[in-house]
């Protein structure tokens, strides 16, 4: 292939320029141009770094930030900078007896000059820039696309069902590209997006090595987890669990990438995550391990780091809840004279009232919001009001569709000044939708929801309420997105994590608020079934737990899950901040578990069970207040907000139809009746 | 005291231009008795370092002070702010704060550095 010259890089670069409203020619276009060519060197060189050129291009951007429209100076001139550079790539070309500076000498340039803005990006991102002098030197572009010559077979336990796309299946040789062999042990469930295997790859000789864990996922969400491990993750590890320690593959030509992590000790029998070790085998002995294993060689690092945290749970807990608002883009004219308009920093008390009157099709104009995602296939931009690892950026997060990419260039972490659309749908209709899919037997727009002798106060109208409370809790490192399906069991009972996707400085109980959910979700649900009724009876049994009182169960196994769940209460009592006061754990457990309702990865069971147990979790939060015993509907200085009103069209109305007696049993009449 | 500071601009379109001040050239403010040397920031024309292409920056918008024998950066209370680096978020300056040479620091969008500086005797 043919280098580019360097017409061609600056005609990109001046175009760069204008797109990103600078009007001038600055390093930082001519490094985004010449990471704009396929197989080029740049891109190929970074590739060999574990990244990829999509990446670079917008840290780059979000570096340099969008201009303003307006012009201070006419035409696009070059840099001084930019004019030292392309000097030393003229001399460069001389050297090389070549008519004119290409992609290499340009890269060679940047590279030799070191104080670029490019360069400083690279540097943060751990690029080895004196690597990257000597290959670019030498580097001869070759198509990326030949195919690799490595087996790949599946294990007896690879459910033939889960089939692996051709992309996966790509990305999945290049990271074994040092084998001729590898086995695909078992796919772990329970992920959304990301494809998570357990590998072993085999030597020419026959020779198995340690298996290893391997996810595949969009290229934005790997290189993202490979940054913050690198970062924030690595130091704080004990030394025996999972890590990374190669770079990830982003294949240039893909927009997914991998990364592989290591079994540190690893050997015996192929590890396997929790969720499919608690469907296979059960969870005898897991609460024992999970305290042992799991917080015991974690916490020093991490949950006992308890920093003093004085908080309102949305900036912690608002990013998990379905966007608040989902807009259609649409053309400004279209607008009326005063449209609602919601900017950043978000004024909450407005926000909250508006949202009540908020209807499809409303107009609505979106101000200083920061790009999170971009959603390419489906012509979606993620918004929220900040960006960055923590919470409360990610917080108010607004899904933007029908956005033209090809005629705009988007980046992630750009600050977008005006957004004009027509409202499609709010966080309330999002829930009021995931709860029809559970096919309700009670009124869920009530204000209470009948669970055996409790009226629990609905979840769907007070989360609001939850949002706004202070919490008095502590700030550690927490994993992020600690489930089932996340945590690995090793020989000899070791626990691992994997998934450095969430990690980050956050509230210390977030972690054992999701673990409580997803074991009761993903673990004790699919053991004791889907219905209703049977949701309430293990929702009797955390009720249990909370006041320490027997369980109201006789299946032994359903007891051994439970008791796992106790297992993480009692680690959640070692995190509380103010010993005994278990608020700031039930407002972690009401939102993490109303957020449930919409996975889709979640077993109905499970999300019915998530439904009541957030209203329990309400209702521990407001009995902590009110101790008294009343009725926490009952007390004035709780807002409650009316029923809500369905009027979307398109929407159907919430099942009202109730089971009939003999179905509509309540835990205490079937006590009663054993008892008998 | 003869004292030279050298700037650099590390963004936006007068990216890699370099500045040089000397007191012996009556370049700044240079106060005999406190034994201290200012460099003004700003939009204005008459500001030591005028950075007419950057709208985010006040009229008067920051000093870079010697004083104590060390370099000082001092943000005037400015609209858009000073900043210096800070792990991936940028710390904004509020009143005085050290600076050392080859540390970079942001005023209104343009990112800068002290290049050089040294005491001429």
């Amino acid at each position: 292939m043919a280098l580019i010259p360097i017409r061609d890089i600056l005609a990109n670069a001046r175009q760069e320029s204008v797109q990103l409203q600078h009007h001038y020619l600055g390093v930082e276009h001519l490094f985004i141009a010449m990471l704009q060519i396929r197989g080029g060197i740049t891109a190929s060189l970074l590739e060999e770094q574990g990244l990829h050129a999509e990446y670079v291009m917008d840290a780059v951007r979000r570096r340099a930030e969008k201009g303003t429209a307006q012009r201070l100076w006419v035409g696009i001139p070059y840099t001084p900078r930019t004019l030292i550079i392309l000097d030393i790539a003229n001399d460069l070309a001389a050297d090389a007896e070549l008519p004119e500076s290409t992609e290499r000498e340009i890269l060679s340039a940047i590279l030799a000059e070191r104080d670029s803005l490019p360069i400083r990006v690279l540097k943060r991102l751990n690029v080895d820039i004196e690597k990257l002098i000597k290959s670019a030197q030498t580097y001869t572009p070759i198509r990326d696309s030949q195919p690799l010559d490595i087996r790949v077979e599946f294990g007896d336990l690879f459910d033939p069902h889960e089939s692996i796309d051709g992309e996966q299946l790509f990305v999945l040789r290049r990271i074994f590209n040092e084998y001729t062999r590898i086995r695909v042990d078992r796919r772990l469930t329970g992920f959304r997006n990301a494809l998570i295997l357990v590998v072993t790859p085999i030597q020419a000789d026959g020779r198995e090595d340690s298996a290893v864990v391997v996810k595949i996922d969009q290229s934005d969400n790997i290189l993202d987890e490979y940054q913050r491990y690198e970062s924030f993750v690595k130091m704080a590890l004990p030394l025996q669990t999972a890590r990374l320690e190669d770079r990830p593959v982003a294949p240039e030509s893909s927009r997914l990438a991998g990364l592989k992590y290591t079994l540190v000790a690893s050997g015996g029998a192929p590890p396997l995550d929790l969720r499919t070790r608690v469907q296979m085998l059960g969870t005898g002995g897991l609460g024992g391990m999970l305290h042992r294993e799991l917080y015991e060689q974690f916490r020093r690092a991490w949950w006992q780091q308890k920093r003093p945290y004085r908080f309102q749970a949305w900036q912690e807990y608002d990013w998990l809840m379905p966007p608040v608002l989902t807009i259609d883009v649409c053309e400004p004219e279209e607008l009326p004279a005063n449209p609602f308009s919601l900017r950043v920093p978000v004024n909450r008390a407005r926000l909250n009232t508006k949202m009540k009157f908020l209807q499809c099709g409303d107009p609505i104009v979106i101000e200083n919001f920061v790009v999170q995602r971009i959603d390419r296939d489906n012509g979606v931009l993620k918004l929220a009001a900040g960006y960055g690892a923590e919470a409360d950026k990610r917080a108010y997060r607004i899904d933007v569709r029908g956005c033209n990419f090809e005629k705009q260039t988007y980046y992630r972490g750009q600050t977008l000044d005006r957004v004009v659309g027509k409202v499609w749908k709010t966080r309330l209709e999002m829930m009021a939708d995931a709860m029809v899919e559970l096919e309700p037997d009670f009124d869920f727009s009530a204000r209470t929801i009948p669970c055996g002798d409790l009226q629990l106060p609905n979840p769907i109208l007070l989360y609001e309420d939850m949002l706004e409370r202070y919490v008095n809790g502590s700030m550690s490192k927490i994993h992020g997105d600690m489930h089932l399906g996340n945590i690995i069991a090793g020989p000899n009972q070791s626990l691992w994590l994997i998934d450095f996707g969430q990690t980050r400085d956050g509230h210390t109980l977030f972690d054992w608020a999701s673990l409580e959910i997803s074991m009761l979700g993903d673990g004790v649900m699919p053991l004791a079934g889907v219905r209703w009724d049977i949701a309430r009876q293990i929702l009797a049994c955390v009720a249990a737990i909370s006041n320490r009182q027997p369980m109201p169960l006789e299946n032994i196994s359903l007891l051994s899950a439970m008791s796992t769940v106790s297992t993480i209460r009692d680690i959640a009592r070692e995190c509380l901040t103010t010993p005994d006061d278990w608020s700031e754990y039930f407002i972690a457990v009401a939102l993490c578990a109303l957020r449930a309702i919409t996975w889709k990865s979640m077993p109905l069971g499970g999300r019915r069970l998530m439904f009541l147990l957030s209203g329990l979790a309400i209702h521990e939060v407001l009995n902590q207040e009110n101790p008294s015993g009343e009725k926490p509907s009952a007390d004035p200085s709780v807002p409650m907000t009316d029923r809500f009103v369905f009027s979307v069209p398109g929407l159907t109305p919430p099942k009202t139809e109730l089971l009939s007696d003999e179905e509509n049993f309540t835990l205490r009449d079937k006590r009663r009746d054993k008892k008998l | 005291m003869k004292l030279m500071l050298d700037l650099m601009i590390m963004s936006g379109v007068d990216d890699g231009l370099q500045l040089h001040y000397r007191t012996d050239n009556s370049d700044g403010q240079w106060e005999t008795e406190a034994n201290r040397w200012l460099i003004s920031i700003g939009r204005r024309e008459d500001s030591d370092l005028c950075l007419r292409n950057d709208s985010f920056v006040s009229r008067l918008h920051a000093y870079l002070r010697w004083e104590q024998e060390r370099w000082w950066l001092q943000d005037l209370k400015s609209t858009n702010g000073t900043f210096v680096e800070a792990g991936d978020e940028d710390a904004r300056v509020t009143g005085t704060i050290p600076i050392e040479p080859g540390e970079m620091f942001r005023v209104g969008h343009t990112w800068m550095r002290i290049q050089n500086e040294s005491t001429l005797t």
